[in-house]
């Protein structure tokens, strides 16, 4: 695993989808007047025959998708994660999860990500999809896992919604990091820690940080990767957590409804005993800004997962602060 | 079942009060249900399923699920559904479901949710052309679910698209749950709101099976999609029925039953 700064790269699922769709003609690619945001011009200028743009028609989008999917095709269908969740709710239920479809919804700029305001910004469709029977629910940490997805998710049956970061992606994992859409991953600690944080996507730097600074502080943790929220490896989870004091959920989502109920609800029904504390955006909508600002502001830092842990574990030390990585222009660090 | 031979007139019109008669039966098991949508939409059906559409090969799209009452009618009919089935129309673990779903046959595909299809049917098309297929996709819609705006993004797609191989044919009853269409909304005039977003229009008698025949073939005299607007009531034109029932959601007693089907063999006859 790299350390912070991060190296990023840029559209690594755009040319992963290129490189599946070659292989793969029954893949069809559909756009909503966002084709460089989602990195599907790519598509449109390799494979322009199977690259159809639907316009701002989100719920016209994903009835096509539907058709197209029942025509036996795979289809990939992209925009930002806010509007092919929240304007195209019923359109996704009814033509694309109840027949089980396989159309994977790909959804750009989480959560606080987008500097556009709440209009913007997708901090509830993780909640939303997870709610909808059928359908799985991705979110890969980084340029690695990003460009293994693809495929994994192209393979898998049915309906899925990923969720992914745009713009310049980190790469955190090593080369011979293996996603596994069947299983959490516990990147790093070991399982006899006190802390287990649980993170996605964009989180999971941050709870890497969090880690490093709570180790330095004489606080044991084990960080667990979450790529699929839904279905939640439960399994993984409960066996780690029931070893733990205190659990941390980390998502850039609202708290409720996403990464941070689901392994609510699995410690629940485990009956693991140890508190949980959900690091997330508190149930609010946020303003337009930057990434730093908003992650600062809305909670969403490294320091807000190491607060969580100190004071879920009623530590009276001095809470310790995350030390600030100077960042080169084009690398990636958590706030 | 030789399509051609179907064409004529005469067989379309039994077909049509077939269905009828079917329909009857059907809502008369629990007394209630979308009589009016099959009264409506008997002629579109046998017009459809007559020898227009190429069953298996052609694409049957039903939008509204609120019609697939006269879907099972026309399928028992013409022997792609079993008759007997249609005794548990309705009925509690029964496939055949009174808001057609996932479970419909026939069908390839069948809404409930209103104002989805066009966008399925799309689908369909688009795959089609990608295929290099000679197959056509019929998409049944109604005049009320024209009130969701995806039926219009549907639309101007499609018309974009150029796509042939798509007709779109409008139950135009004016009727939805709370009255009269045009007491809900205005949507005329229907035909030129078509042809603004770059479809063909062929506007006919709904309950005509010559002229929807006609209109349905003339799918081939240009290019782009066509819509077909059957302008129908939603009674059916029944003399049994009385003008001032809801025809959305018909109540059906022994006597009503009674005087439809009277007036339905008196058709056949």
């Amino acid at each position: 695993m790299h350390e912070p700064p991060y190296e990023t790269v840029l559209k690594p699922y755009g040319a992963a989808l290129v490189e599946l769709a070659r292989q793969r003609p029954e893949i069809v690619c559909l756009g909503a007047d966002l084709t460089r945001q989602t990195e599907t011009d790519l598509f449109r200028d390799e494979i322009a025959g199977r690259f159809i743009n639907i316009g701002m028609a989100e719920a016209n989008m994903l009835g096509i998708a539907g058709g197209l999917a029942r025509a036996g095709h795979v289809v990939f269908v992209n925009t930002f994660g806010v509007f092919c969740t929240r304007r195209c709710f019923d359109q996704i239920a009814m033509s694309v999860a109840y027949p089980r479809l396989n159309v994977k919804i790909v959804g750009f700029m989480p959560g606080l990500s987008s500097p556009g305001g709440p209009s913007h910004q997708a901090i509830d469709d993780v909640a939303l999809m997870r709610a909808v029977p059928n359908m799985t629910v991705v979110e890969p940490a980084d340029a690695i896992e990003t460009r293994q997805v693809v495929a994994a998710i192209a393979d898998w049956p049915g309906p899925v919604y990923l969720r992914l970061k745009r713009g310049e992606i980190p790469v955190i994992f090593d080369d011979d990091h293996r996603l596994d859409l069947g299983a959490a991953q516990v990147i790093a600690g070991n399982a006899e820690a006190e802390v287990c944080i649980v993170a996605s996507g964009m989180m999971l730097p941050a709870a890497l940080a969090a880690a490093r600074t709570l180790a330095d502080n004489a606080v044991t943790t084990v960080v667990i990767n979450v790529p699929v929220i839904k279905p939640l490896d439960a399994t993984t989870i409960t066996a780690i957590a029931r070893r733990s004091r205190l659990v941390v959920a980390a998502e850039n989502h609202t708290i409720v409804g996403g990464l941070g109920s689901a392994v609510a609800e699995a410690l629940a029904e485990a009956g693991v005993a140890a508190p949980l504390r959900r690091v997330g955006i508190a149930d609010t909508f946020a303003e337009a800004g930057s990434r730093e600002y908003l992650f600062a502001k809305y909670g969403l830092g490294t320091n807000d997962i190491i607060a969580a842990a100190w004071r879920g574990l009623a530590l009276n030390r001095p809470m310790p602060v995350a030390p600030a990585v100077a960042v080169r222009p084009g690398a990636y660090a958590p706030v | 079942m030789g399509g051609q031979l179907l064409f004529e007139a005469a067989s379309l019109r039994r077909l049509a009060t077939r269905i009828r008669m079917r329909a009857t039966d059907m809502v008369a098991i629990q007394g209630f249900g979308y009589l009016g949508q099959a009264m409506s939409s008997a002629e579109i059906f046998a017009v459809l399923f007559g020898g227009t559409l190429r069953i298996g090969h052609d694409r049957f799209v039903l939008s509204p699920g609120h019609y697939v009452i006269g879907l099972y009618a026309v399928a028992a009919e013409l022997g792609l559904l079993d008759p007997a089935e249609l005794a548990h129309y309705g009925a509690d673990g029964s496939a055949l479901e009174a808001i057609g779903s996932e479970r419909t046959p026939v069908a390839d595909l069948v809404c409930g949710s209103l104002g989805q299809g066009l966008s399925g049917a799309i689908g369909f098309a688009l795959a089609a052309e990608l295929a290099g297929e000679d197959r056509s996709v019929f998409a049944f819609l109604s005049d009320g679910e024209m009130e969701e705006g995806q039926v219009w993004e549907a639309a101007m797609f499609a018309a974009h698209r150029r796509l042939d191989r798509l007709v779109a044919v409008i139950d135009a009853n004016n009727s939805q749950v709370d009255g009269a269409v045009t007491s809900v909304t205005t949507l005329e005039p229907l035909a030129e709101k078509w042809r603004a977003f770059g479809w063909r229009v062929a506007e006919t008698d709904g309950h005509d099976v010559v002229s929807l025949a006609q209109a349905f073939a003339s799918r081939h005299d240009g290019a782009g999609p066509l819509a077909v607007i059957a302008r129908t009531e939603i009674l059916g034109r029944m003399r049994a029925i009385p003008p001032t029932i809801d025809g959305h959601f018909i109540k059906l007693d022994p006597a009503l039953k009674t005087a439809i089907m009277r007036e339905l063999e008196a058709a056949l006859a």
